[in-house]
């Protein structure tokens, strides 16, 4: 627990108060004074914290160090010449890669703002001819990666939390809503005179965190690589204090200075780090950056990272106050970064096009408050706590919160949308030159940015496939590079029977982008893909209700396409899955297109043999013909979509069929035929309907058979509702039938004469959609068919409608009616209406 | 004979010996007192926020920050709107700004659907009027007409339930700083003085309500008081002012801490909508506020004293959520049901506190 801070002192501005020290620190404060003797200084900082850059930059002035050694993995050391190129301007990070030995991939990012601790000791090394190094645990080192039990995890996760209560406490105390803001409330609004204090703002930052420190138990010090990661830097400092002349600064995180102090120190308490170091020694330096690489990065990726590379938050409001702090800003016209970032967060919020105006006037509101506010909290300029709450209390109208419009310009205010660069020519991340390699390999056309077009042979021409397997996982990624503009799309079950894949694709600075972006997730395309593929593999719901085929088939066939057979292989037991327990008919038959279409497609696709899927579509059968059985419980609005789906699934398997069963002339004797037949006698109309009629055009049943259906269906007396569904089902599976059958054509005609006229119009919304499925030539035919029939030729006027009940009263009432009508519109002055 | 005990005196005199310890403590300091406040900026947040060196206890509970920027609100020339949800201590941070700046919270307009014109400028003593013509002495100032003379600060409650013709009265008025009264000749005036400002409340979503103008939004400063989510604040809160309403029969009834916690926690999950282990609970429609949970505290503790053995359980909590937490929606009733049988219950089996409010709340539901 640390010791109690009684409130502080305020009208000072943010500065921690005398505060009783225990033991340990008292002594270690003795340590520092010895090891400076011996021209070793420590700058304990927060990473990307602007007070602490401030403080550093006149440490560095005042001591002018021979040697500058900052935290951060020993193999950075080699990066230096890019880092201090004058073309870095940051914001930028170092990316690492590290394979482990399973094959998966881990990335970090360590990324650096201008007004980072650690970007002012590089670049102030450099100017000043000082010698600088990373001390810090190489990134692949497996040190960084401990092994951890349960129950040391747990201690850490309770440590943590306790961590965070205690500064949640002290938060409290000070009126501050986080721990953020108590740091901004006790550093970063000291005066730029007295950030120059660097000793006391130091001795502040020091003292601040070894309280949180000497917390700190054992094993979770330990389970976080801390101990490892101490050992190594404080070894480092030793060799560089025995081999240079001249004073030696020291740049970590100040949560390690403490153990750094006790360690370097000789004091007992170092103990556990100076023995942490391996039997032998430290391994020697690096020899050379390994699989590190410097990117240009943004404020945007700055802001959402956690854990060791995360710092302040609100990167873009630090980077306008630190133009202040730094002295970059032209002293005839110091900008108020307060105002600034009002004036355009009110721009943003107007530009977006609502009714939501923020003016001369709120601005100059919000900046009063936001004044007024810091001086309330005694800081001597506004903080960015004060900065948001002034938006919240002059920008905000009711008690919803910030507008979606304010809300975008607050982030793209505070988060700050600047992105760094890096000079041309600086070695990237394997992953842009292998991809680019294997693009060339492929004969693709990358000589300038320009758009090409590609027309892939996908049947005859074996480098044109792997073209189209390259191409389709680049699009896969969303790396903008190529667009598919026609061809067969077997994932989306479409356009199946084309012949050529046309693509327009070209090699922009934005792929590169973009491929950069993918390098955390792996270092090549094809490692990119898979990994992306496992993910959309667990994603496909594998709860048993939700099990679905049709996700199951997308994902293998996504593999499939971008030539990643050998993990087809493997989803196919997760399709195996998904169908046993797959409860809907639509999804399992358009799982089963899929795989026909996948099935054809074998052999553009290279797969081989590839037995696996014809076992997928073995199993298939089975199934459908299953869940088959589970149609006719539906009503009228189904019909629809349960003939679609007998259509469906009877179109499959001839599929099936001619894939299964090659050299049969006739599907015959399929599971699936089998139920197709049970069903015909299906109590729901439709079905029964739609299967004669589909039997007549199959051939296995004949008009007559149909003819006498029909006529059962609809005779008199027959249940209207159940003859009218049996035509609507016919005539949906089967509409030609009627054109092409006089017969059947007089048996309907017959039947529909006959039913009573109120039975007639009742039923004649179905009736008449029943009859939309014809095109509109068969339409016409049709009825002049029908006028045939009935003998009535259609030109004359038999058709036209005439009353004949209307009477001389009718007359005389319609007369008077229009005379009252003429009178009416001349009074109001509209006779030329009535057109008389 | 009639009492003349008041059942709830205003701030000002209730914790008048706080404001005189933190204007000495102004004095003392020489702290800079803007013109017409009683007290520095920092004073006013002690006396919300509260200050152990001084004795000044803790009055708003779960947003420091807010309580800030509502006092830089009034330092400037906006109004300062309150919104929020019933029950959430809006019009209790008026009283107390109120009392703190000016020492005086009787400047206050309650809105109401029947508020009109005279209420917010001035109305007549007509007999006066008819004898004497317009003067001083006919003339009825309303509160704010006694606050822009007196340079102190108006409290307008509810000011959404008044027809948004009478909202708008205060346009310009605020815009200005100054009241036009025609009647007593040209150019006749009210300036406001130095101390002026206006403190509003309002629930937004409320049935009965009116729309504000953008004109009216304009001239104020909008801060959303919300619900204490923090549990330890809100079980203090609780008992702080159960114990401020029991008064004298506090002696008589003894009201244990886990009670109150359980009381709270119910709160708090039926208010958010899912418990603390993450399972989600249907929210009743009516507002599980702070004050609704003294409400059934209190009454808790009345059932314990007359009708039960002078300690209260969760049983007594349970019967009396019923009744003071549930208006008038019946489908509140089957929600609440439905916290009482999945998430109570399972808490019952292991927990003797939560089996007492089980038990009491199956018999009267089930």
């Amino acid at each position: 627990m640390p010791p109690p801070i009684s409130g502080t002192d305020r009208s000072a501005g943010g500065v921690l108060p005398e505060i009783d020290l225990p033991d340990r620190l008292r002594r270690a404060l003795v340590l520092v004074e010895q090891l400076r003797a011996d021209g070793i200084h420590f700058a304990p900082i927060r990473h990307h914290s602007p007070a602490c850059s401030v403080a550093l930059r006149a440490q560095l002035t005042d001591l002018a160090p021979a040697v500058i050694l900052i935290e951060g993995p020993e193999e950075y050391t080699h990066l230096l010449p890019q880092l201090i190129d004058p073309g870095t301007v940051p914001p930028v990070a170092v990316l690492s890669h590290h394979r482990e030995p399973g094959g998966r991939t881990t990335t970090g990012f360590y990324p650096l703002a201008e007004f980072s601790p650690e970007w002012v000791a590089l670049r102030s090394g450099a100017a000043g001819g000082a010698e600088v190094a990373f001390i810090d645990l190489p990134w692949a080192s497996a040190s960084r990666r401990v092994d951890q039990d349960a129950e040391s995890r747990s201690i850490q996760q309770e440590r943590h939390l306790a961590h965070s209560t205690t500064l949640q406490a002290l938060a409290r105390l000070e009126h501050c809503r986080d721990h953020d803001e108590l740091w901004d409330h006790l550093f970063e609004l000291r005066t730029p005179a007295e950030l120059r204090n660097w000793r006391r703002v130091f001795g502040d930052v020091f003292v601040w965190s070894a309280l949180a420190r000497s917390d700190y138990e054992l094993p979770v010090l330990r389970g976080e690589g801390s101990i490892a990661r101490e050992s190594l830097m404080a070894a480092r400092i030793a060799e560089h204090r025995q081999r240079s002349d001249g004073p030696v600064v020291v740049v970590t995180g100040a949560f390690h200075t403490l153990a750094l102090i006790e360690a370097l120190a000789g004091s007992d308490l170092g103990a556990v780090v100076r023995e942490a170091a391996p039997q032998g020694g430290h391994p020697p330096a690096p020899v050379d950056a390994g699989s590190s690489w410097l990117i240009r990065y943004d404020f945007r990726r700055l802001d959402a990272l956690g854990g060791y590379s995360a710092g302040m938050p609100s990167p873009g409001w630090y980077h306008r106050v630190w133009a202040g702090l730094s002295g970059t800003a032209d002293p005839a016209d110091p900008a108020d970064p307060t105002v600034e970032m009002l004036v355009d967060i009110a721009h943003h919020t107007s530009r977006a096009g609502t009714s939501e105006v923020l003016g001369v006037a709120d601005v100059s509101a919000a900046a009063a408050h936001a004044w007024r506010l810091a001086e309330l909290r005694g800081h001597p300029a506004p903080g960015r706590t004060d900065v948001l709450d002034a938006v919240t209390s002059c920008f905000v109208k009711d008690d919803a919160g910030p507008s979606p419009a304010l809300r975008e310009a607050l982030e793209a205010g505070f988060t700050g949308l600047g992105q760094g660069s890096v000079p041309a020519g600086t070695p990237a991340p394997p992953i842009i030159a292998d991809t680019r390699r294997r693009a060339e390999d492929l004969r693709l056309n990358l000589t300038d940015s320009d758009t090409r077009h590609t027309s892939l042979d996908l049947r005859r021409n074996p480098r044109h496939r792997r073209r189209s397997r390259f191409l389709t996982a680049m699009s896969f990624l969303g790396t903008g590079f190529a667009r598919r503009t026609a061809g067969p799309d077997l994932v989306g079950g479409t356009g199946l029977g084309l012949l050529y894949e046309e693509w327009d694709y070209a090699w922009t600075p934005m792929t590169e982008a973009e491929l950069l972006d993918l390098a955390e997730e792996g270092s090549t395309v094809d490692e990119i893909a898979l990994s992306r593929l496992r993910g959309l593999e667990l994603a496909v719901d594998t709860t048993a209700a939700r099990r679905s085929a049709n996700h199951a088939v997308q994902v293998l066939i996504q593999a499939a396409v971008m030539g990643l057979s050998e993990h087809s292989a493997g989803l196919a037991e997760l399709v195996r899955t998904h169908l046993q327990e797959d409860p809907s008919l639509a999804s399992v038959i358009s799982a089963g297109r899929r795989l026909v279409g996948l099935r054809q497609a074998r052999d553009q696709l290279d797969l081989g043999e590839a037995a696996w899927i014809d076992d997928l579509l073995t199993r298939v059968e089975p199934v459908v013909a299953y869940l088959l059985s589970t149609l006719g419980e539906g009503s009228v609005e189904d019909d629809e979509e349960t003939v679609d789906a007998l259509l469906a699934v009877r179109r499959l398997d001839g599929d099936l069929a001619v894939l299964l069963r090659p050299g049969q002339e006739r599907p015959t004797g399929s599971p699936i035929t089998r139920e197709l037949l049970r069903l015909r006698a299906s109590p729901n109309a439709a079905i029964a309907g739609a299967l004669t009629g589909l039997a007549v055009v199959d051939g296995s049943g004949t008009e007559e058979d149909l003819g006498a259906g029909l006529s059962a269906q609809l005779r008199t007396g027959a249940d209207v509702e159940r003859a009218v569904r049996y035509l609507t089902g016919f005539m949906k599976a089967t509409p030609d039938l009627l054109l092409h059958s006089p017969e059947l054509l007089s048996v309907v005609h017959r039947a529909l004469i006959t039913l009573p006229a109120e039975q007639f119009l009742g039923y004649l919304p179905e009736l008449r959609r029943a009859f939309t499925w014809l095109k509109p030539r068969e339409t016409a035919r049709l009825a002049e068919q029908v006028t045939a029939l009935g003998g009535i030729d259609a030109r004359s006027d038999d058709l036209n409608v005439r009353h004949h009940e209307l009477t001389a009263a009718d007359l005389e009432r319609g007369r008077r009616l229009e005379l009252s009508l003429r009178e009416s519109l001349a009074e109001d002055g509209l006779a030329d209406w009535t057109g008389t | 004979m009639v009492s003349t005990d008041e059942i709830r005196r205003p701030a000002e005199d209730r914790f008048a010996a706080e404001l005189t310890s933190l204007a000495d403590a102004d004095g003392r300091a020489g702290n800079d007192r803007p013109p017409g406040w009683l007290l520095s900026p920092r004073a006013v947040r002690a006396f919300v926020l509260g200050d152990a060196e001084l004795g000044v206890s803790r009055k708003f509970y779960g947003d420091d920050p807010l309580v800030d920027r509502a006092i830089v609100s009034l330092l400037g020339r906006q109004g300062l709107m309150l919104v929020g949800e019933p029950g959430t201590a809006k019009s209790m941070l008026s009283e107390l700004l109120a009392a703190a700046v000016s020492g005086d919270t009787g400047l206050t307009i309650q809105g109401t659907a029947g508020t009109t014109e005279d209420h917010i400028r001035y109305s007549w003593n007509y007999a006066l009027l008819l004898a004497e013509g317009p003067s001083d002495r006919s003339l009825v100032p309303s509160p704010l007409h006694q606050a822009l003379v007196g340079g102190k600060i108006v409290r307008f409650e509810e000011i959404t339930r008044c027809a948004p013709e009478i909202q708008d009265n205060l346009v310009s008025i605020l815009s200005d700083k100054q009241l036009m009264i025609p009647e007593f000749g040209p150019n006749a005036r009210v300036p406001a003085r130095p101390g002026f400002n206006i403190i509003a409340t309002a629930n937004l979503r409320d049935r009965g309500v009116n729309e504000m103008s953008a004109a009216l939004k304009r001239r104020f400063n909008f801060e959303t008081v919300r619900p204490i989510t923090d549990h330890a604040f809100e079980v203090e809160l609780v008992s702080g002012q159960l114990t401020e309403e029991l008064g004298e029969r506090g002696e008589e009834v003894e009201v244990p801490r886990e009670v109150i916690r359980l009381l709270v926690t119910a709160f708090q999950e039926l208010r958010s909508g899912v418990t603390a282990g993450g399972t989600p609970v249907k929210s009743p429609e009516t507002v599980m506020s702070t004050a609704e949970a003294v409400n059934v505290a209190f009454a808790a503790a009345l059932e314990a004293r007359y009708l039960g053995n002078g300690v209260v359980s969760a049983a007594e909590i349970a019967r009396q959520i019923s009744g003071v937490a549930l208006k008038d929606n019946p489908e509140d009733a089957r929600r609440l049901r439905f916290y009482v049988d999945n998430i109570v219950r399972e808490r019952a089996r292991t927990d003797p506190l939560w089996k007492d409010f089980f038990r009491a709340a199956a018999d009267l539901w089930h």
